[in-house]
């Protein structure tokens, strides 16, 4: 690199580190330091492994998971808001297929479950894809139709709702563990991750991988950024488009099982309104919609301050009518400002 | 305020000056308008035009020099005062609202209120209306949605709502760029109406093409100065490219080397219901094939079928391979690249880097097993690139937004060769961009032409299709007319082909 160069790099950097968007995803994450801080100062119960990791980590890694296929959809400009019926429909799935599987055992009983799991996420969102790439249906609609279809769905396969349950065997054994499993870290047993934050992890790296590494990921930024100019350069973009849906759907399929498996029993009725956080994640971290730029990181932002936001109201008892209010405005007030500093940056460039 | 007679200086803008953040968009412009004249305003994107009429519209208040309207000056600071002082303008995005009638868009912000507060008297809207359209001559139906009438009749929709007000100043910012060839005789027929009437009219254009068919003195502004005015009548065409493009032709184009081999691609019978009809014609190896033709004429609408963007009956060849339709991907596999006319739309990814707009062609050959991808090895395709075609500034990871038009048209030409292509459809590719740019794509067009690529040019300017193109295609209302040789023709025959055809 000559000396040429490298000043422009470190000036590109300088006008990179400064620029709003960083500003932006810099004071969401302020923001949850601060009141980390704060709840650390006022609750001695807040700073504790047993709150952070366990409950607080635990809890955000399920919605994770489901917000790094949200991210995929979301940065190729697209919407989904069947994941709530998606996961339910999943979740049925699961517990339904363990209930005849559970006397071949448990290393019979659960892969096969899982499996079938993971198929099912990768159709409904494969259906939603295909809806809104080849049938050529605006995504809101799409995935608003396909959030009660595929709830009717799994109302029809638990003969009309009913509550069902996984085999006690399983319930109190192995399945239970896909929860509630924990993993001791750096040889103490003071110190435990649990199995969803593993697997919310894996999920994490491999889309980062996905979206950074590979071909396909800048083909998903391309299509959000101007899906007509890229079907021009010979991109195909509906099967991209179809393709970050499948694989919300696939992330929608991994949470269910791990939702299912906290209490063993689960209904068609289960996760409602799990898409509007999911998507709420999403957008308070700075993935526009409309798509086009964004990252999981940025994702991770969203989901860990309104997760310490949720655990913070917890903590200090804040009235379950009031919970909602409050993210409400959260939401409102991350995106007020990010189109704020949108309008100005538009400004000034002109 | 006397009456001014047709002749007489309307308006006289002196010594404008207009800056924006540090750069000077104006420098020192003067302007005059006679009433009962089409003066036209032409010049390069970017040469100041629409700043100047913004001035005149009172868009801006911190502007320089003196405007002085029907003898006495003026300092306009608002576009309220400035219509109210007689200066209509209408923009060449329409302004009209779709879902309102005729009659309510013409009254828009004068609608004749009713016997209660707040309510609105629909007769009298109607009638006084009526009253407009009728002294205009427009045949309008008042009670229609604006949305369901054609882009000519909306634009007479919005001269209407100009005219409602006694307007003696009317400019046109670039009235055609959307209409087709019928909607723009129209359009002319109602301007000459407006010019009869003692009306002084602006009319911008970068379109040279139309200006015998409308104006009576040109202006010709280049880089915020005025390069002169002159009578239309005795200004050749070409002589009006020169004063446009501030250098000598002969420097911006290079000399032709290239021969013509054997045939490339073949087109036949290529037809759109409304757009084209029955266009063959025979591409070679190394030749710049040109598509002549006014706005509407179909020229866009052949190139974009040809790659599979629109649908359309017909057959295209590539060295007899049979190009499947509506699949650009395919037809790119096939070797065929091209530039969109609206970079904005189809061209640039605004909001990602120069090296993953530069890449986007070439993502297969540069991905490794699984579609892994080093962004290490998309930088360094980039930064080939960048060296390639000069693009500035030379940094991979910058924002293809804020790049100059002429860097971005750089980069999606890059985007465009990378997979080395053996056609390449070049629709209007010198829009929007500045002079040196503009001379660096006449010489890779040469360059490529001398590799044995087959190039189609589609362009508004001419005096490109005569100094590059060895054909020329003249297309009138989607037919092929005629076919003329590059060398040797003027620009002045061609406009004529292109206009009536018996030049």
């Amino acid at each position: 690199m000559s000396p040429d160069n490298r000043r422009s790099a470190i000036g590109n950097w300088q006008s990179r580190l400064l620029s709003f968007r960083v500003i932006q995803s810099a004071s969401v994450f302020l923001l949850m330091l601060a009141l980390c801080v704060y709840a650390a100062a006022t609750k001695p119960t807040f700073l504790t492994w047993q709150n952070l990791v366990i409950n607080l980590l635990t809890k955000a890694s399920c919605l994770g998971i489901i917000a790094c296929g949200m991210t995929f959809v979301m940065i190729a400009g697209g919407f989904d808001l069947s994941v709530g019926s998606t996961t339910a429909a999943c979740s049925v799935v699961t517990v339904l297929m363990l209930q005849p599987l559970a006397p071949h055992g448990a290393w019979v009983a659960i892969p096969l479950a899982i499996l079938a799991t993971l198929l099912v996420g990768i159709l409904l969102g494969s259906a939603n894809g295909a809806l809104i790439s080849y049938v050529g249906v605006n995504p809101f609609v799409v995935t608003l139709s396909t959030m009660f279809v595929f709830r009717g769905l799994a109302m029809i396969i638990t003969s009309g709702g009913l509550s069902i349950q996984v085999p006690v065997a399983l319930k109190e054994g192995a399945f239970r563990k896909i929860y509630w499993g924990q993993v001791n870290l750096f040889g103490s047993p003071t110190h435990q991750a649990t199995i969803p934050i593993l697997v919310f992890l894996a999920v994490f790296l491999v889309s980062v991988y996905l979206l950074r590494f590979t071909r396909f990921g800048h083909y998903v930024y391309a299509v959000g950024g101007n899906e007509n100019a890229a079907w021009l350069a010979g991109i195909n973009t509906s099967l991209v488009k179809a393709a970050t849906y499948a694989i919300c759907g696939l992330t929608c399929a991994i949470s269910a099982i791990i939702f299912s498996s906290i209490t063993g029993t689960t209904q068609a009725a289960s996760h409602e309104g799990l898409e509007l956080i999911v998507i709420a994640s999403v957008i308070v971290g700075g993935t526009p919609l409309g798509g086009g730029s964004g990252s999981l990181f940025l994702t991770l932002n969203g989901l860990l301050l309104l997760s310490v936001i949720e655990n913070l109201m917890g903590q200090f008892r804040v009235d379950e009518k009031y919970r909602k209010i409050v993210q409400g405005f959260i939401i409102l007030v991350v995106v007020a400002v990010d189109g704020f500093v949108r309008r100005t940056r538009a400004r000034q460039r002109r | 305020m006397a009456e001014p007679a047709v002749g007489d200086t309307i308006l006289r803008m002196q010594g404008i000056v207009k800056d924006f953040q540090g750069v000077r968009a104006l420098d020192g412009v003067d302007f005059e308008l006679r009433a009962g004249e089409v003066h036209a305003l032409i010049g390069e994107n970017g040469a100041g035009k629409s700043t100047l009429m913004n001035v005149l519209a009172g868009r801006f208040r911190d502007y320089e020099g003196r405007i002085e309207l029907f003898g006495s000056e003026v300092r306009l600071t608002n576009p309220r005062q400035a219509l109210a002082l007689g200066i209509g303008v209408i923009y060449q995005e329409l302004s009209v609202l779709p879902n309102l009638t005729v009659a309510e868009n013409i009254l828009l912000g004068h609608e004749p209120p009713g016997r209660l507060p707040g309510t609105l008297d629909r007769a009298a809207l109607i009638a006084q209306a009526k009253a407009v359209v009728d002294e205009l001559g427009f045949d309008l139906p008042l009670d229609a949605p604006v949305g369901s009438l054609s882009h000519a009749r909306q634009c007479l929709v919005e001269i209407a709502h100009a005219l409602r007000k006694d307007v003696r100043v009317l400019v046109f910012d670039e009235p055609t760029a959307a209409l087709g060839a019928e909607d723009v005789a129209k359009l002319f027929a109602v301007i000459r109406d407006l010019k009869a009437r003692g009306l002084g009219v602006v009319y911008i254009s970068h379109r040279l093409a139309e200006l015998p068919q409308i104006g009576d003195r040109v202006t010709v502004l280049r880089d915020g100065k005025v390069v002169g005015t002159r009578d239309v009548a005795d200004s050749r065409v070409s002589l009006l490219s020169e004063m446009m493009l501030g250098r000598r032709l002969a420097e911006m184009f290079p000399p032709k080397r290239n021969q013509p081999g054997k045939p490339l691609l073949r087109v036949e019978g290529l037809t759109r219901s409304g757009a084209f009809e029955d266009v063959s014609f025979e591409l070679r190896e190394g030749e710049i094939l040109g598509l002549a033709g006014l706005v509407g004429s179909g020229r866009t609408e052949i190139a974009r079928a040809i790659l599979g963007a629109d649908k359309a009956r017909g057959r295209c060849e590539i060295e007899g391979r049979w190009i499947p339709p509506r699949s650009p991907r395919r037809a790119m596999a096939m070797g065929l690249g091209m530039i969109q006319e609206d970079r904005k739309r189809d061209g640039a990814i605004a909001g990602l880097s120069v090296a993953q707009n530069l890449g986007l062609s070439v993502l297969d050959r540069l991905a490794g097993p699984l579609g892994f991808l080093a962004p290490r090895w998309l930088r360094d395709h980039a930064r080939q690139g960048i060296e390639r075609f000069s693009i500035v500034p030379p940094d991979p990871l910058k924002e293809m937004q804020l790049l100059s038009g002429g860097n971005q048209q750089k980069v999606i030409l890059g985007r465009c060769l990378a997979p080395d292509p053996k056609v390449l459809l070049f629709d209007e590719p010198t829009q929007g961009v500045d002079v040196g740019t503009k001379a660096q794509i006449y010489r890779m067009m040469m360059d490529l032409a001398c590799q044995g690529k087959g190039i189609v040019l589609v362009s508004s300017e001419l005096i490109e299709l005569v100094e590059l193109c060895d054909r020329i295609l003249v297309l009138r209302d989607g037919r092929l007319v005629k076919e003329l040789p590059g060398p040797g023709t003027d620009v002045d025959t061609l406009v004529c082909e292109c206009v009536h055809g018996n030049g």
